[in-house]
């Protein structure tokens, strides 16, 4: 940690003293390292900052977890998943959530903890070089640079730990027990099982098949829905940003409000819009268009693919249509008239100017657009629920694997060890995916230059 | 726990954390700290009644309240996800004293230990027609209070159909003519297995076999000839035409409500709970029995029983009985009934005037006899999806009944089996 | 070479107009249902008897609770964004302008971490809310939305701040500025794009939500828009399609004015924090 910075001396001179090692031993108290260095108002603080939180979270870590008799606590619960199963007995999941937020907080303990240990050595150090050892003022001026972006930080991080961090402990557990709908407390207790339910996901019929197929699906689905919307968004931002032409930002206007109406809503009203007896594809638009007796939407997976790639891309198109807006704003005019002067068509210049500029400045943004589908749950859910049933799986003709996960952890009949294991695969994918754009993209190449 | 906590206070970033953990400590007290023991008077109970279905009960906890000296809470909790919830808040320390669940999901609930048996067990049931009964009993144990008997019926539109078909032959032969003038005679939700059980079981399939009093998950009869005879049966109406295409899958029901109410079709076989609604939109409804089938059996529809049972952390049992007991007597059912058209399974109430001359009470009465209830057993869980993805298939042609029944089979099998794992 | 150029102006046009018919169609069409009397999916977009019998329904308590969870959103949705917007710009900020520990990896990896689906966790999140005593709130919401959104939009608040010159910060702070003041009144101001981009985003989200939403909240008076109107259309039986549509209309409408007040900050907003970021 960066709360005191260390001067280089330009000779390291051998040390007469061992303050350091002293600081570091004695520092087994909280705070005693740093008394022992004469930081008395900082040695105080580390004390009873140490002492008072383990203080307050004594009895969360070895007391009270779960009904049976004897001080049994939180991290006894992770390892057990409890041992008398029943109404007045233990209940494996919550044990199971205490445990990990119980440990949670045991690793920010430690860490503090182990802060006390590395601020002693890293005075007793000083010391030793006969370096001059921060006065209080020094200390709180420095402890207020340096510490700023850390205390600006925990809100947030505090945050990202218990909405994003503990489920995913959260889910990574559950992935290697047994628990289902018939395997539940408070009746049963739930046991670890190690990597089974891996193994089901390639050995059970059932589920191969329909791991295989989902997956098959999920990887069409994004494909299509997402290069659909980047392709239509580059098209029209290109269109309305021709020079000369009249109207932009009525144009531009009308086509954004597919991005300004929730997709919530829109999912909805294109739901019922595709319905086969009332919706008006089959009433009124395909009849106008020659088509009679309508289109199976609902209930023919070939239709409701299409139509759902159709919705999103009515859906997406104008998030990348803006980005696209500005990034033409910034390319600079003399590009286009060199080209010019070089008898470059207006294709021409498309092809070689304006798409590279757009994809090279994009790019992580385009990336994100496709984990993004991915994971599109709300589009299949709300629109037909994955339907319509195909033979011989279990999971809906529409269904990708998100909402396939959905179905089998809060469906009818809940797998929650298994839909545990799907995430974890699924989300292998989707993040190597992700690391390799991330590190790739400008932004984190570039890091350390600002 | 406050001093620890103003302790605590000194430190920013530890006080956020540390009474998080404060908090974390003190939540498995919550379970043991009321000590009632047998018939000592709890302050209150709890009750989880359906939503925008609590006016009477509120009004019979009310009239408890005065009499006994026990407050009743009625809290509005959508019966269909009682079960879920209860799941939860009940280890949390904070579930009801009482659930409302369709019957057929007590062998679930009971394998999940969330719900007691009834300390008053047989003699509970004493008032409670047959079906009823044997509806909230599981393995030989009683675990709840019927509230109302439900199975689909005939509703007809009386303006076109001056009485009830007698067979569904004619019910068939209505519905061509009708196609003719581009209308719908009779429309049923077929590619839902709740309806489809009808036809299915008239035929001669089943869920689970029977065996002395006990259903036996291992012998299905989902795929026997009379089921896929059944299923043959309900392919043909979609086939022809006489059941649109929006009839299937998730909106059908809507759509269905949408055509009878719009006087585009001449009946629908539903549910009582469909009958306010339809009366809403100006249908002068008529209800009987269903039609018997081409075959000469009846449709065999599932029965349901909304059953209130007791939550197995309820520290209040032998109240919380007590309450139902009235809540599901003679006088309270009935008052539900008028207010809601919740059909009673009261055996005195059959004879009673109001119920008797009611149409729909009386269909639904009819029906029931001629149906099964709805299998409780948790293995009935598994059952309804592959058996929609099957009559979905059938229903819109895409492969015959006997594959698709073969493949419903096999997959109710399989999951079963993976559950048991 | 002039005539080309005025036939490819014709196209687009033409282009141009066919793609805002497709957009604007359906949210006509929903405009019109709403109008329609009766209960049920129509294809008139344009009603021959219209009515607003179902705009008065939707406030009429005894038919839905319509205005509650009306007003239940739009508070949900304001906290959520002073909140989001507060811990997303400082924390872009930080991971803008300071050096700490963690502070290469530690932004993708959240963006990563929560790209894992969450449905299996929801009971771990139940039995937190519970420990915390914040089940059944609006406030458990709001914090789940904002921890939600911080990952992906400090990104592009840091993307945009990075294009802010850092002299400012250094010239600042020769003046003697504290470092939450240089944040608040030199650096702030001048990101109002990107904070207006944000602030938009983190208002829509609860108009979204219907999982969270539905798990979070017990009690019927607590309830939001999307829980309220996905259940008026997925109720199998006794649905009524004008008067969700009229309620769709009316929860769209704040949104869509907001959309348009704030469009001017997008192209600047989104392009500098997302590309160069």
């Amino acid at each position: 940690m960066a709360a005191i910075a260390t001067p280089q001396p330009t000779k390291t001179p051998k040390p007469k003293t061992n303050h350091r090692t002293i600081a570091a031993a004695i520092s087994i108290v909280p705070g005693m390292g740093q008394l022992y260095n004469k930081q008395f108002l900082k040695g105080a603080t580390f004390f009873i900052v140490v002492l008072s939180y383990f203080l307050v979270n004594f009895e969360l870590f070895f007391k009270g977890a779960g009904n049976g008799p004897g001080d049994r606590g939180a991290i006894w619960g992770l390892i057990t998943l409890g041992e008398v199963p029943g109404v007045r007995g233990d209940h494996s999941i919550f044990l199971m959530v205490e445990g990990i937020i119980a440990l949670i907080l045991l690793v920010f303990g430690i860490a503090i903890y182990v802060w006390n240990f590395i601020d002693a050595y890293r005075i007793g150090k000083l010391r030793d070089l006969e370096l001059e050892v921060p006065s209080l003022k020094m200390q709180l001026r420095n402890f207020r640079d340096n510490g700023f972006p850390y205390a600006m930080l925990i809100p947030s991080l505090v945050l990202l730990v218990f909405t994003v961090v503990l489920p995913l402990i959260f889910t990574f557990l559950i992935a290697f027990t047994n628990y289902k709908f018939n395997n539940s407390p408070p009746a049963k207790l739930v046991d670890w099982i190690g990597i089974q339910n891996f193994l089901n996901i390639f050995t059970v019929d059932i589920f191969r098949d329909t791991f295989v197929s989902v997956l098959g699906w999920t990887l069409v689905w994004t494909v299509a829905s997402t290069t659909g919307v980047i392709a239509i968004g580059i098209g029209l931002a290109v269109l309305l940003n021709q020079k000369g032409l009249k109207g932009k930002r009525f144009f531009r206007s009308i086509l954004i409000l597919s991005w300004a109406v929730p997709a919530f809503i829109t999912i909805l009203i294109f739901r019922s819009m595709f319905n086969e007896t009332f919706g008006v594809f089959n009433t009124t638009l395909l009849p106008a268009i020659g088509i009679d007796g309508g289109a199976e939407w609902m209930t023919d997976p070939t239709y409701t693919k299409l139509a759902l790639i159709g919705i999103q891309w009515w859906l997406g198109f104008p998030y990348i249509m803006t980005l696209t807006t500005g990034i033409l704003q910034s390319i600079p005019e003399d590009l286009y008239e060199a080209a010019t002067i070089d008898g470059a068509t207006s294709g021409e210049k498309f092809r070689l100017i304006t798409l590279p500029m757009i994809l090279f400045a994009t790019a992580p943004i385009l990336i994100t657009q496709y984990t993004f589908n991915f994971n599109n749950f709300n589009i299949i859910y709300l629109f037909n629920n994955g339907g319509p049933a195909v033979p011989g799986q279990s999971a809906g003709g529409t269904d990708i694997l998100i909402s396939w996960i959905y179905k089998l952890s809060l469906g009818s009949n809940p797998q929650y060890g298994f839909a545990a294991a799907i995430t974890l695969v699924l989300s292998f994918f989707i993040m190597t995916i992700a690391v390799i754009q991330f590190k790739r993209s400008k932004s984190f190449k570039d890091e350390d230059m600002i | 726990m406050e001093i620890k906590k103003l302790v605590a206070g000194l430190s920013v970033s530890v006080m956020a954390i540390g009474a998080l953990a404060a908090c974390g400590g003190g939540t498995d007290s919550g379970s043991s700290d009321t000590s009632s023991e047998g018939g000592k008077k709890p302050t209150k109970i709890v009750i989880w009644e359906d939503t925008e279905k609590a006016e009477t009960t509120k009004a019979a906890a009310k009239a408890f309240e005065e009499k006994e000296g026990v407050k009743v809470e009625v809290k509005e909790v959508k019966m269909t996800d009682q079960q879920k919830k209860v799941a939860l808040d009940g280890p949390a320390g904070k579930g009801p004293d009482i659930i409302l669940l369709p019957h057929d999901q007590i062998g679930t609930v009971v394998d999940q230990g969330l719900i007691a048996e009834l300390k008053d067990g047989e003699k509970a049931l004493e008032p409670f027609i047959d079906t009823a009964k044997s509806a909230v009993t599981f393995d030989g144990k009683v675990y709840g209070y019927p509230k109302a008997v439900e199975t689909p019926i005939l509703l007809f539109n009386k303006d076109e159909l001056k009485e009830a078909p007698a067979s569904m032959d004619d019910l068939y032969k209505i519905s061509t003519e009708q196609k003719k003038d581009g209308k719908y005679g009779f429309l049923a939700l077929w590619d839902n297995f709740y309806f489809a059980h009808g036809p299915i079981g008239g035929y001669g399939g089943y869920v689970f076999k029977e065996n002395g009093g006990k259903l036996d998950p291992a012998d299905i009869g989902l795929n026997n000839k009379g089921a896929v005879e059944g299923m043959d049966y309900i392919g043909k109406w979609y086939k022809e035409g006489l059941f649109p295409k929006g009839l299937i899958g998730g909106g059908g029901g809507q759509a269905m409500d949408q055509l009878f109410g719009d006087k585009k079709a001449v009946a629908v076989m539903n549910g009582p709970w469909a009958v306010a609604s339809y009366k809403e939109k100006g249908i002068n409804l008529g209800a009987s029995a269903l039609p018997k089938l081409p075959n000469g059996e009846a449709i065999k529809t599932f029965v349901g029983v909304k059953t209130y049972a007791v939550s197995a952390y309820s520290e209040n049992q032998e109240w919380a009985e007590k309450f139902l007991a009235s809540l599901t007597g003679e006088e309270n059912a009935k008052a539900m009934f008028e207010k809601y058209n919740e059909i009673p399974p009261v055996t005195s109430l059959q004879e009673d005037a109001t119920i008797k001359d009611n149409e729909v009470a009386a269909a639904v009465f009819a029906q029931s006899k001629d149906g099964v209830p709805m299998p409780n057993i948790a293995e009935m869980g598994q059952v309804w999806e592959p058996m929609a993805a099957a009559l979905q298939l059938v229903a819109t042609n895409k492969q015959d009944a006997q594959k698709s029944a073969d493949d419903a089979v096999k997959q109710i099998k399989q999951q079963i089996e993976a559950n048991n794992q | 070479m002039r005539k080309q150029n005025r036939i490819n102006m014709a196209l687009s046009y033409l282009i141009l107009t066919i793609a805002s018919i497709i957009i604007v169609y359906p949210l006509l069409w929903v405009v019109g249902t709403s109008l329609n009397p009766g209960k049920s999916i129509t294809s008139d977009i344009f009603p021959s008897n219209p009515t607003l019998i179902h705009y008065f329904d939707l406030f009429d308590a005894t038919q839905t609770d319509y205005g509650m969870w009306y007003l239940n959103t739009i508070k949900i949705a304001v906290i959520t964004m002073v909140v989001s917007v507060a811990l997303i710009t400082l924390t872009g900020y930080i991971f803008s302008r300071y050096r700490f520990v963690g502070r290469k990896n530690s932004l993708i990896l959240f963006l990563v971490l929560q790209m894992v689906p969450q449905f299996v966790a929801i009971i771990a999140i139940y039995v937190l809310l519970n420990m915390l005593q914040l089940f059944d709130t609006h406030l458990a919401l709001i914090l789940l939305y904002a921890g939600g959104a911080i990952p992906m939009n400090t990104y592009l608040a840091k993307g945009y701040f990075d294009t802010i010159p850092k002299e400012l910060d250094e010239a600042a702070r020769m003046d003697g500025a504290g470092h939450l003041r240089i944040f608040w009144q030199i650096i702030l101001p001048l990101a109002k794009p990107m904070v207006a981009v944000i602030a938009l985003f983190n208002f829509m989200a609860p108009f979204n939500d219907f999982i969270l939403a539905s798990l979070v909240l017990r009690s019927p008076e607590k309830q939001t828009l999307a829980v309220g109107l996905y259940n008026m259309v997925s109720e199998q039986f006794d649905n009524n399609f004008t008067l969700f549509a009229a309620g769709a209309v009316l929860s769209a409408v704040p949104i869509v004015l907001l959309f348009f007040a704030f469009q001017r900050f997008f192209v600047s907003g989104l392009t500098a924090g997302g590309t160069k970021g």
